[in-house]
C-alpha cells in the first residue's frame, strides 16, 4: 500500500513524514524546505495488518497546476502513479487557502483523508475549527493533529488505511457554475463557504502580531543586513572558534594525534606487524581518517545551530532583507536560502533552487551556491587557521565574507557574459516565528553527525588507504624511498605545474586537491597521510609540518581556491541534474574554475608583496595568466554584448 | 490604486490583477485574486508585507504594482 503525503508549503508534511516513518528527513520552518519527493516504510508501531505501508513525503504545492519546478514532481506523482490514498496536511491556521488544493485532490478518484494540522498553534490563537461539519461538508474524513508532537497521528494513520482498503473515492465538490463560469472561480467560491461554516475565529489577521513586530526590525531596510551578518558571523565563531572548535582541537591534538596513534603504534610493535602493514593502518588509515573525524564536534555545533536557526522561521526573513541586493545581480530574494542550505552541504543547497522559478535565476542561484563553505570544507579552514593564524579568530568568518563577496561580484559576471533579462518576481510566504526546538536541533545535529562519520569511514576511508598505497610504492609496485618517486607524486606532477602561478610549489598540494573533488574532507584527510611520513607532531600544531609548503599567504590562498573551485564529485552531480544541460555544467565548472584560480592567484601574488614585499614564485606566470583571463572575459562579455545587439535590432526591424 | 502606493495598515479589496496568466493563476491558488480581501502589513527593505486569507506574504515592488485595489 501506498501513502501519499500532500498540501500546501510548510503544513508539516515531513514532520509527519518523519514522525511515521521514523526517518530524519530535512525540516524547516520555511516554505519549500522539502524539492524532491521521499520514500519510506511506515513505523511497525503504526502498522495495523502483515502488509508492508509505503509512505510518500512530497513537495509542498498551492495548487495541482505547478508554477515551480518542485511543484510539478507533486503534480505528477499524484496524477501518475496513483497512490492508494493521500493524506491531505492542511495548516489548520490557513484553512481557506489550504482548500484550494484540497478540493483538486477530491477530484482526483483517489481516496482522501485531511490532516487538520498545527491545532496548537491553532488554540493559542483562540480560533475553533469544526473538523467534524467539515468533513462532513468535504465528504471525507478529518483528522485533527499536531505531528511534531505525534498527536493525533494514530488515528490518521488508521483512517488512511481503512480509506485506502474500502477504496472510497469521494464525490467530487460539488463546485457551483451558476454564478461564476469558470472552474477556479467555483473553486474559490466553494473554499469560501466551507471555511466560513467550519471556521470560528475571534481574531482580525490584518492586526498587527509579535511576528509582524519582529519582521519591523530584522527586515529593517538598514538594520536588517548587520543582524543577519551578526547571527551568521555568532553561528561560524560559535562553531569553528567556540564550543566546536575548542572540542575539535583537543580529539586532533589529544585523541587522534597521541593517544590513539601512539596506542596502535605501541600494539603494532608488540606484535611485531611488517611495518609497511603498520604505516598503512596508522599513517593511512587512522592518521587520514582521524584527521577528519577529529572535526566531528565543530561539524555538529554547527548543525545544532543552523538546526536552531532553521526552526525558527527566520530564513523567509533572510530572503525578504536580501532580495533588494539580489536583484542587483540578476538574482532575488530566493537565492539566498539554497545558499544558507549550503553553508550545511552544498547537495541540497543546489537542489533547493527548484524553488525559484525564473529559469536564469535558477541557473545563476545554482552556479553561485557552492561558493558558500559547506560543512565538508570546514574542516580545511579549521585546520589551516589553527596552522597558521593561531589566535586569530578572523580566519573563518572571512572565508564567509570572501565568498559573499565573490557571489556579489560572480553574479555580475555571469550576468555580463550571460545576459538575461531580469523578469524574475519576488515572492515568499512568512511563517510566523516559533520558538526553535532544541529537540529538532539535536535530531538534525545527530543526523548529520552520523552522516559524516559513514562518509569517513567508507568514502574518506577507501580514498586514504588508495593515497597511502600511491605515496608509498613507485610504479615498479614495489615501496619508495622518498615519497617524491611515488605514483601519487607522478600523478600530482601533471598538475602542479599549472598551480606555479598561485604561488602553490608542490605535487603534495596537487594531490591533495584531486582528492578533494571525492569529498572536500580529503583535502585534510591527504595532508594528514601525506605529512605524517615527514613528521611526527600533529598536523594542527601552530606552524606544523603545513608551514614546510605553505606560508600564511600562500596557505590563506589555498583555502579560497578550495572553495570557489568546483565542489565535490556529488555536488557537481546534483548541479547537473538541477542545470538540466550539459552546456550549462561545462559553463559552471569552467567559471567556478576560472573563480578559484583567479581569486588564489590575486591572494597569494598581491599578498606575497604586501605581506613579504617581494613576489611569490610563479609570479611572472600569474601576469600572463592574468592577462590572457581578463582577455577572455572581455572577449566573452563583447560576444554577448553584440548577441544582444543583434537580437534588438532584428526585433525593432521586425517590429517595423 | 495599485498597492505599491497604498500605505502600511491599508484593508482594501483586489479589483484587477495585471500580469501573465501563469503568475495570475499562481497567485490566484494563493487566494489573491479579483473580489478577495487583502490587508498591507508592513513596508520592509522594498518589500510589501501582505496577509491574505490569514497567511502573511512578502512580495517585491514589482509585483505590488500588479495588484490593484480599492
Amino acid at each position: 500500500m501506498k501513502i501519499a503525503l500532500a498540501g500546501n508549503p510548510n503544513s508539516g508534511k515531513t514532520t509527519l513524514f518523519n514522525a511515521i516513518t521514523g526517518k530524519t528527513e530535512y525540516v524547516g520552518n520555511w516554505p519549500g524546505v522539502t524539492v524532491e519527493k521521499k520514500e519510506a516504510f511506515l513505523k511497525t508501531k503504526y502498522q495495523i495488518s502483515k502488509s508492508k505501508v509505503r509512505i510518500v513525503d512530497l513537495p509542498g504545492a498551492y495548487s495541482i497546476a505547478p508554477y515551480t519546478g518542485e511543484e510539478a514532481i507533486t503534480r505528477d506523482f499524484v496524477t501518475g502513479e496513483k497512490p492508494d490514498v493521500i493524506i491531505n496536511i492542511i495548516d489548520a491556521n490557513s484553512l481557506e487557502r489550504s482548500l484550494f488544493f484540497t478540493t483538486q485532490l477530491l477530484e482526483l478518484e483517489i481516496p482522501v483523508v485531511i490532516a487538520l494540522n498545527k491545532q496548537d498553534v491553532l488554540k493559542r490563537h483562540g480560533d475553533v475549527i469544526d473538523s467534524v461539519r467539515l468533513g462532513a461538508l468535504l465528504n471525507c474524513k478529518v483528522v485533527e493533529t499536531v505531528a511534531n508532537k505525534g498527536k493525533g497521528v494514530r488515528r490518521l494513520i488508521e483512517d488512511a488505511i481503512e480509506a485506502a482498503s474500502m477504496k472510497s473515492i469521494h464525490t467530487s465538490p460539488d463546485l457551483d457554475f451558476s454564478i461564476v463560469s469558470d472552474e477556479d472561480n467555483a473553486r474559490q467560491k466553494f473554499t469560501g463557504m466551507i471555511a466560513q461554516e467550519c471556521h470560528v475565529s475571534n481574531r482580525d489577521t490584518n492586526d498587527i502580531s509579535l511576528s509582524d513586530r519582529l519582521d519591523r526590525i530584522v527586515a529593517h531596510k538598514w538594520l536588517g543586513l548587520p543582524i543577519f551578518f551578526l547571527v551568521m558571523w555568532a553561528v561560524y565563531a560559535f562553531s569553528i572558534e567556540g564550543l566546536g572548535g575548542f572540542l575539535s582541537e583537543y580529539l586532533n591534538e589529544t585523541v587522534f594525534g597521541e593517544i590513539v596513534p601512539n596506542a596502535a603504534n605501541a600494539f603494532f610493535e608488540g606484535i611485531d606487524v611488517n611495518p609497511l602493514l603498520q604505516s598503512l593502518i596508522v599513517d593511512g588509515a587512522i592518521g587520514g581518517v582521524g584527521a577528519v573525524i577529529g572535526f566531528l564536534p565543530l561539524i555538529m555545533v554547527l548543525f545544532f545551530c543552523l538546526g536552531l536557526l532553521e526552526d525558527s522561521g527566520y530564513m523567509s526573513r533572510v530572503a525578504v532583507v536580501m532580495d533588494r541586493f539580489f536583484k542587483k545581480i540578476g538574482l532575488s530574494g530566493k537565492s539566498i536560502i539554497p545558499m544558507i542550505v549550503g553553508s550545511g552541504c552544498a547537495i541540497p543547497g543546489v537542489m533547493a533552487t527548484r524553488t525559484i522559478e525564473d529559469i536564469n535565476e535558477k541557473r545563476m542561484t545554482t552556479i553561485l551556491t557552492p561558493f558558500v563553505p559547506c560543512g565538508a570544507k570546514i574542516p580545511i579552514i579549521a585546520l589551516f587557521s589553527a596552522v597558521f593564524f593561531p589566535n586569530a579568530s578572523w580566519v573563518g568568518p572571512s572565508m564567509y565574507l570572501l565568498a559573499i563577496v565573490m557571489i556579489a561580484l560572480g553574479g555580475l559576471l555571469l550576468k555580463k557574459i550571460f545576459v538575461w533579462e531580469n523578469t524574475s518576481i519576488f515572492l515568499i510566504e512568512l511563517p510566523e516565528y516559533k520558538i526553535p526546538s532544541v529537540r529538532h536541533a539535536i535530531t538534525q545535529m545527530l543526523k548529520h553527525a552520523k552522516g559524516f562519520i559513514i562518509k569517513a569511514s567508507t568514502i574518506i576511508l577507501v580514498m586514504n588507504t588508495l593515497v597511502w598505497f600511491m605515496q608509498a610504492y613507485g610504479w615498479n609496485l614495489r615501496p619508495v624511498t622518498i615519497q617524491d618517486a611515488s605514483i601519487l607524486a607522478s600523478f600530482g606532477g601533471i598538475i602542479s605545474p599549472l598551480l606555479i602561478p598561485l604561488g602553490f610549489v608542490g605535487w603534495q598540494l596537487a594531490a591533495a586537491i584531486l582528492t578533494g573533488f571525492v569529498a572536500k574532507e580529503n583535502v585534510v584527510a591527504t595532508f594528514a597521510v601525506l605529512l605524517a611520513v615527514a613528521s611526527e607532531d600533529a598536523l594542527y600544531l601552530p606552524g606544523g609540518v603545513l608551514s614546510g609548503i605553505f606560508n600564511p599567504v600562500t596557505g590563506y590562498a589555498f583555502l579560497a581556491f578550495n572553495l570557489f573551485t568546483p565542489p565535490c564529485f556529488a555536488a557537481i552531480g546534483a548541479m547537473n541534474s538541477e542545470l538540466g544541460s550539459k552546456k550549462w555544467l561545462f559553463r559552471a565548472i569552467g567559471f567556478q574554475l576560472g573563480v578559484g584560480y583567479m581569486v588564489a592567484m590575486l591572494i597569494s601574488q598581491i599578498g606575497s608583496i604586501i605581506v613579504y614585499g617581494e613576489t611569490a614564485i610563479g609570479f611572472g606566470y600569474s601576469i600572463v595568466v592574468l592577462v590572457s583571463i581578463v582577455f577572455l572575459v572581455i572577449r566573452l562579455i563583447r560576444k554577448s554584448d553584440s548577441n544582444v545587439k543583434q537580437v534588438l535590432t532584428e526585433a525593432r526591424e521586425g517590429g517595423i | 490604486m495599485m498597492l505599491s502606493q497604498a500605505k502600511a495598515g491599508h484593508k482594501a479589496i483586489i479589483q484587477e490583477i495585471t500580469g501573465n496568466e501563469k503568475l495570475k493563476k499562481f497567485l490566484f491558488s494563493l487566494g489573491c485574486s479579483e473580489g478577495q480581501e487583502i490587508g498591507l502589513i508592513s513596508i520592509l527593505a522594498g518589500n510589501y508585507i501582505i496577509n491574505i486569507k490569514d497567511s502573511r506574504y512578502a512580495i517585491d515592488r514589482k509585483m505590488a504594482e500588479i495588484i490593484r485595489i480599492n
